[in-house]
This record gives C-alpha cells, structure tokens and sequence, in this order.
C-alpha cells in the first residue's frame, strides 16, 4: 500500500465510515440488515440503469462491481472466456462464487458488449430471481430519448409485476430527490477539488464514490454531510508536482489512484462511470414532465460513456472538466478488450492535445492497484508535466 | 499521405487479382462456374470504386451488415469500410504493415483486427476517399465505433445508423424511421433522390436472394457434402456487397445448380465423408486452405456456418421496402448473436447440428470478437446436451501471428483423432 501526498493528515471520521462500507462489500452491514427486514436487494450493472426506479419501489440498488483487486479470474475466464475485460469477468467471477447471493435481481443495459454479455451469462449460468435489460440508444436525438423513455417505462413495469405493486409518481419524485441530493453533495465534494489546495485526494474520493453505490443513499447523504462539514472545518492540503484527471474504462480501486498521488500528482478529478460520470447531471423535476421522463431524460443525456455517438460529446466534457479543474495532464487507463475506450483513445489524445494538454495512456486490468511499471510511467508523465511549465 | 495513384494502385491490385482469377477460371471444367462468376463481380465492384470520383459518382463507405439494398437504388457507389480494408491487406500482402500502421495510430491491439487494419489502411491512405461515412451499432461495439476514425480521417461528413437492442414493435419503428433520416441525410449529401421503384425491385432480388441462401443451406444436409467448405465466405461477402443486385442472384442461381449437379452425380467434397463438422464464428481466413486440407485429410468437411448461412424464416416484401429493409436485418443469420441472448441462438444450433448431421464442432475463437467469445461456454454447454464435442480454437481473423497456421493443424489433427476415438 503506497501512502496518499498529504502534508496536512487530518483524520476524516466520515470517510472511515464509508472505507468500512467499502471493506466490507459486498456482504456490509447495510445490506444485510435491509434483507433482514424482508425487503429486497437488486444489483445494477451499468450507469444507463435507472436507479430511482428501483428505489422508489422500496428496492435497495447496489452497483456490481468486481474484485476490488487484481485476481486470478478462473471462473471468469471460463464463463464469459478471456478476451471479454476483466470488469465483467471480475463481476461474473463474484457471482458464479454466491458472493452476490443475496441479490432479487439483476439490471443491465445494452451499453457495451462486455456488460450486455455479462448480463446473459449471469442470467444463464445465476438463478438470481428478476432480470431486465434495456435498451439503450446510442444517439441522443428525440426519438432516441423517446425509445428510451418507453424502455425504463417497461422496465418499471416489469418491477411492478414482479413485486405486485405500483410504483406512484410521488415515489418516484421522493427517489429523486434523494438521489439529486446525493448528486448535489458529491458536486460540493467535487468542487473543493477545484481549490489551489484540494483538501482531500483522489484516492479518498473514490472511497466515498464506491461506498455511494453499496448503501442506501439516505445513509450515504448523511455520511457525506459529515464529511463536507469535517472538511470545511479542516485546514488539510496536499503537496503536489500536477493536477491530473483519470479518464477511460471502468474503475474503483482507490489504490490505483494511491499510487498515482504516491508519486505527487494529485488527482482532482475524472471521466469514470463510477465517479463523474456516476453522479454528474441531476435529475430535472419539473411540471413538463413527468418523473419517469425526468429520469429516462437524465440518464440517456448524462455525461456520456464512450459508447454514444457522436463521440465529440465526451471529448468536449472532458476538456470542460479539464479546464474547469485546472488539469495539467490526463491519464488514460484502459482496461484490456474495453473495446468502446480503446476506439475513443487516440481520437481524445488528439483532441486534448489541441488543448495543450498532455495524455498518459495506461493499458490496464480491472482491479489493478498500480503496479512499478505504472509508478514508473506517472513518475515519467509527471517529470515531462513540471519540464512544460 | 500517399497520393492518389498510390491509392488507386492497391485497390487495382484487388481488381487486377480477381480479374486474373475470373479469367483463369474460365473454361477449366474442374473450377466452379459460379467461381468465375463471383471473382468477375468483387472486381466490377472495386472497379467501379477505382473510378468512382472520376465519373463524377458519390461514394459512401459503410460498415458491415449495412443495407446496401438503399445504396444501390440511389445510384450511390458503396464501399465496404472492413471488407474494402480487409482485401486490400490480402490481395497486396500488406496486413501485417496495415496491422503495424494502426498500432502507430494508438489503437489497441485487442481490437477487432479488421478494424485494425481499416485504420490502418486509412492512415496508410490505401483508400479512396468515400463522400460520406456510414455506419451501424450492427453488430458490436466495434462496428460501432469503426465509422468515426474514417470521418476523422478522410474529412468527410457521416450517418449513424442506431439499430436498437431487441426486436420489439416499438424498437422496429425505430429503426425504420432512423433509415428514413438516414435516406433523408444521403439525399441532402449526394443530391440524388431515392428512387423507391428501384429499392423495391432491389428486395425483390433480395428475397429471391435469401431464399436461395436458404436452398443452398439446405443442400448442405446431403452426405456427403456437395458444398466447398470455403464458399460460405462467398455467400457472406456477395451479401455484403450485393444484396438486391441481380449478378448477385446469378451467382447464387449458378452456385445452387451446380450444387445440385455435385448430389446427382454422388460426389461429395470428402471421399469417403467422415466427420461432418459445424463451423462457429470466422476461421482465420489466410488458412482457409491450410484447414480445409488438414480436414480433408480425416475426411471431415465443413457442412454447416450457422453464423453465415441460417437465415431467419420470413419472406421481403417488394410493396413495403422500408419494412424489408428492416426485416431483412432482423433475418441476418448473424443477429441471433445480437440482443439478449436466448433460446433462438441455442434452438438454432441444435437444430442445425442435428439436421446437418453433426460429428463436432469447431469454434473459431477470433481474439477481437468478445461478444461471440462469451457464449462459447453456454453453446458447449448446450452441444454437449446432444452429444456433439466442440473443439474451441483461438485465433484471429486476420492475424495468424496470433494462431499460426502449425498451431492450428496441430489443434484440428487432435480433434478429429478425438472423433476417431468416439
């Protein structure tokens, strides 16, 4: 384990809370005492799935997610074979092993082949009792919006059936006003990152943003009050030689990001479905419409995955990040057979170049925690980034 | 960037090799006819192309599966992105600098290689310069992705065409009514209008097409086998470039007669036919020769390319092209590998393991495809059901660097003595 660049090391008790959450995943506390009330748990596999839906029908959804480090994959390679990437073998691996035994169901969306197969190899091979994909355009044009507003509609009403109940407007706008809190806290966290002196890491970051999606938000909103509040009241900095973004493939593993900062390039922000890309973008209630087009609206126009089109859509976020964090190099980690990124990659190297922005690029597999050979290539990346100025 | 004539001179290579193979064909009594007949028609296709910009006609490039039905009927010139970079990598010997080229670019080399080489191919300049770019999610993220680079690369404006998941009502409307804005797009770019009497007698030569496909796949139950072993490429790739064009249903017209002939005759491709085997997914198509060979050594043929050659039930219908179009996509043999993975994909390849009377099978493994790859388990699974050993062989399409040809005679040598055994 590599040490994070502070110079000012307060302890932050909100985020051992959410590091306990973390560590304890996927059998945590959380989990277990809402089955124990009788209630259900449904995991989702890609962020174009419509969580509010599944809370409002009194569903607790939790992110599938893989090893949070790199592991021997056997039972990954053997169901879904080795050259689909090592997140859906990862997640695959944890389910055909019982360890998300407790799930009602299971979610998916049309989003990329890796996750569409893993959803068919899941619902094969695991018995876990409710399954759903949805088909998620590709486009972001009126009737694209249209089919996927008519997708989460008989999404939710396949969850009624299930559950034999119905799922009202008033709940659907209670989720999302949970879930806009949750997205609004997050954008305050995500801001003191555009301070001079970010007060916290990007590795603590990502504790809070894996911990968001294995609890019930509720619970989450309150931690992570706790948590602005403690560093509001706190005077913590960290020494750094570049702020830098982390871009690319599916990723959760703090420790990745551990090693980049080891190396003194703090990490102020990023393009990961499992961080901005998770949380950016609420949910807009208003009387034009009703809460399920709200959602279905914000979800196809979220800050896009690789997989829509036209791609300049992402690029241009990107760079917005960039500018708006002040970001002095990016670094790109792809996971092996991510094939949507790997597509994307050289077109953004040469999109962020023309904004004098350097890339790193880091072929990677899920779960990996930064091995030398990466230290070796930020160390170089962040030599080249301090020679610039 | 090399220039025009450099360009111009790598796809004369295709025509000059396929025109040189047509012609040698001509007349030689143990050569198909439809052999002649198809190399004559991929270099009247790549001749057209070579002198596409200078008579003054549009060039769109599309990626695979597209309805090139639409193309034709508007007089638009199609160029096959993957299959276009893909010939131009075989007839000139050049994939492995393609392959290089597209490193050079940043692309990964776990990507689909045919998509390699097209960027490749496109970096290198070995293409001409299409008017517009097409393109589809059909049938993986990689064809999803593939239209973009060529845009960027060639300057040229594009349509992406979004073809939903699932094959709801809902999600066919949606898929018509993006091809009308993609007819709608071609107009704007090429000036020319649909002309819709033209689409319809395209489907019609379609649905004549397919249901020669259909007779043609049929035939394959004969033991032994009349069917060249290496022909389902041919079928695949003049539906690629032809569909709806009537040399397209000459050549399947020829072919199906021929084949006729072969089972009047008694003749069959292995003699004596020992082991029928089921293909899965694409063979590396440089050792087509090199498989086919080794097979033929143990008396094992290839008699069924459920990927290649099942096409879905269905009839086109000339009064509704738009429709056809739509369904004709759905009926693709490939699509079973498309939207949730079901009991049509693992129906079809009982059904056809048992009509086609299957000893085993063999499952190209391409390293680029991850969607094929993920249902290489469950299809074991459900072959061993019905007795059938299933030989799974790794390899890529395009890059035998990745499966060497020794590898692979070795792999299929154990097999078929594994068959021999049972």
């Amino acid at each position: 384990m590599t040490d994070s660049p502070q110079t000012n090391n307060v302890e932050l008790h909100a985020l051992d809370r959410f590091r306990e959450i973390n560590n304890a995943f996927p059998k945590t506390a959380q989990i277990l005492e809402h089955k124990s009330q009788g209630k259900q748990v449904f995991g989702w596999l890609c962020t174009y799935v419509p969580e509010e839906v599944i809370h409002a029908a009194g569903i607790l959804p939790v992110r599938v997610t893989g090893y949070s480090q790199e592991m021997e994959l056997e039972d990954g390679n053997a169901y879904l074979y080795i050259n689909n990437c090592s997140f859906s073998r990862s997640c695959l691996q944890m389910g055909i092993r019982g360890e998300y035994d407790f799930l009602n169901g299971v979610v998916g969306g049309s989003t990329c082949d890796g996750a569409r197969r893993l959803f068919d190899v899941w619902r094969y091979y695991i018995k876990t009792p409710f399954h759903h994909v949805l088909t998620v355009p590709r486009k972001y044009t009126q009737r694209a919006h249209d089919l996927y507003y008519h997708q989460v509609a008989q999404f939710k009403q396949h969850l009624e059936e299930f559950l034999g109940i119905q799922i009202t407007d008033e709940q659907l706008c209670q989720s999302t006003e949970v879930y806009n809190e949750a997205r609004a806290l997050l954008k305050s966290l995500y801001d003191l990152r555009k301070l001079r002196n970010p007060p916290i890491t990007g590795a603590e970051t990502m504790e809070v943003l894996n911990a968001s999606f294995r609890m019930p938000k509720e619970l989450f909103n309150s931690y992570l009050r706790q948590l602005l509040d403690e560093l509001a009241a706190s005077s913590r900095s960290h020494k750094y030689r570049a702020r830098l973004m982390v871009v690319g493939s599916v990723m959760n593993n703090p420790e990745f990001i551990k090693a980049i900062e080891a190396q003194e390039g703090l990490v102020v922000t990023d393009e990961l479905c499992t961080s901005t890309r998770y949380w950016s973008d609420p949910v807009v209630l208003d009387s034009d419409k009703t809460p399920l087009e709200a959602i279905s609206q914000r979800y196809l126009n979220n800050f896009p995955c690789a997989r829509m089109v036209p791609s300049d859509e992402r690029f241009n976020r990107v760079i917005d990040l960039a500018r708006d964090f002040k970001v002095e190099g990016v670094i790109s980690q792809i996971i092996r057979y991510c094939v949507p990124y790997a597509h994307d990659l050289p077109l953004l190297i040469d999109r962020l170049k023309a904004q004098g922005i350097p890339t790193l690029a880091l072929d990677v597999e899920y779960g990996t925690s930064g091995s030398g050979q990466i230290q070796t290539r930020v160390q170089a990346f962040l030599e080249m980034l301090e020679a610039r100025r | 960037m090399i220039g025009s004539e450099e360009k111009k001179s790598r796809i004369k290579t295709i025509v000059r090799a396929c025109r040189l193979i047509a012609r040698m064909s001509k007349g030689r009594p143990e050569v198909l006819e439809s052999h002649r007949i198809y190399y004559q028609m991929l270099a009247d296709y790549y001749d057209r192309l070579l002198n596409a910009q200078e008579e003054g006609e549009f060039v769109a490039a599309h990626t695979i599966f597209f309805p090139v039905e639409i193309l034709y009927a508007m007089d638009i010139v199609p160029m096959h992105t993957e299959l276009t970079a893909w010939m131009t990598a075989l007839f000139s010997g050049s994939y492995a600098d393609l392959l290089s080229t597209s490193a050079e670019v940043g692309l990964a080399p776990e990507i689909c290689s045919p998509y390699r080489v097209l960027t490749g191919a496109l970096a290198a300049g070995c293409l001409p310069r299409p008017n517009v770019m097409l393109w589809s999610n059909l049938i993986c993220d990689n064809s999803a992705k593939g239209g973009e680079p060529v845009m960027d690369m060639s300057g040229c404006s594009g349509f992406f065409l979004d073809c939903p998941f699932q094959q709801t009502d809902y999600e066919n409307r949606y898929l018509k009514e993006e091809l009308e804005d993609m007819i709608y797009f071609l107009e704007k770019q090429s000036g020319r209008k649909m002309n819709w009497d033209k689409l319809s007698d395209n489907i019609a030569q379609s649905d004549r097409q397919i249901e020669l496909y259909r007779k043609i796949n049929e035939l394959r139950q004969t033991v032994p086998s009349p069917f060249p072993p290496q022909d389902f490429l041919k079928l695949f790739t003049v539906d690629c470039f032809f569909a709806g064009q009537p040399e397209a249903t000459n050549y399947l017209e020829t072919f199906h007669q021929e084949l006729l002939e072969t089972i009047r005759d008694g003749r069959g491709m292995a003699s004596p036919e020992r082991f029928r085997v089921m293909s899965i997914g694409m063979p590396p198509v440089l050792l087509l020769g090199a498989i086919e060979k080794v097979s033929l050594e143990y008396g094992a043929v290839s008699v069924a390319d459920p990927f290649f050659c099942n096409w879905g039930e269905g009839r086109l219908d000339p009064q509704k092209p738009l429709d056809s179009v739509m369904k004709k996509i759905s009926m693709h043999p490939v699509m079973v590998m498309y939207g949730p993975l079901d009991e049509r994909l693992l129906d079809m390849l009982i059904n056809c393991a048992k009509q086609h009377k299957i000893d085993g099978t063999i499952n190209y493994a391409h390293v680029g495809c991850k969607q094929g790859a993920a249902t290489i388990k469950i299809v074991k699974d459900v072959l061993n059901e019905i007795d059938v050993p299933m030989l799974i062989l790794d390899c890529d399409i395009i890059d035998t660097t990745i499966a060497p040809e020794e590898e692979i005679r070795e792999k299929l040598r154990q097999f078929f003595e594994l068959l021999e055994d049972r």
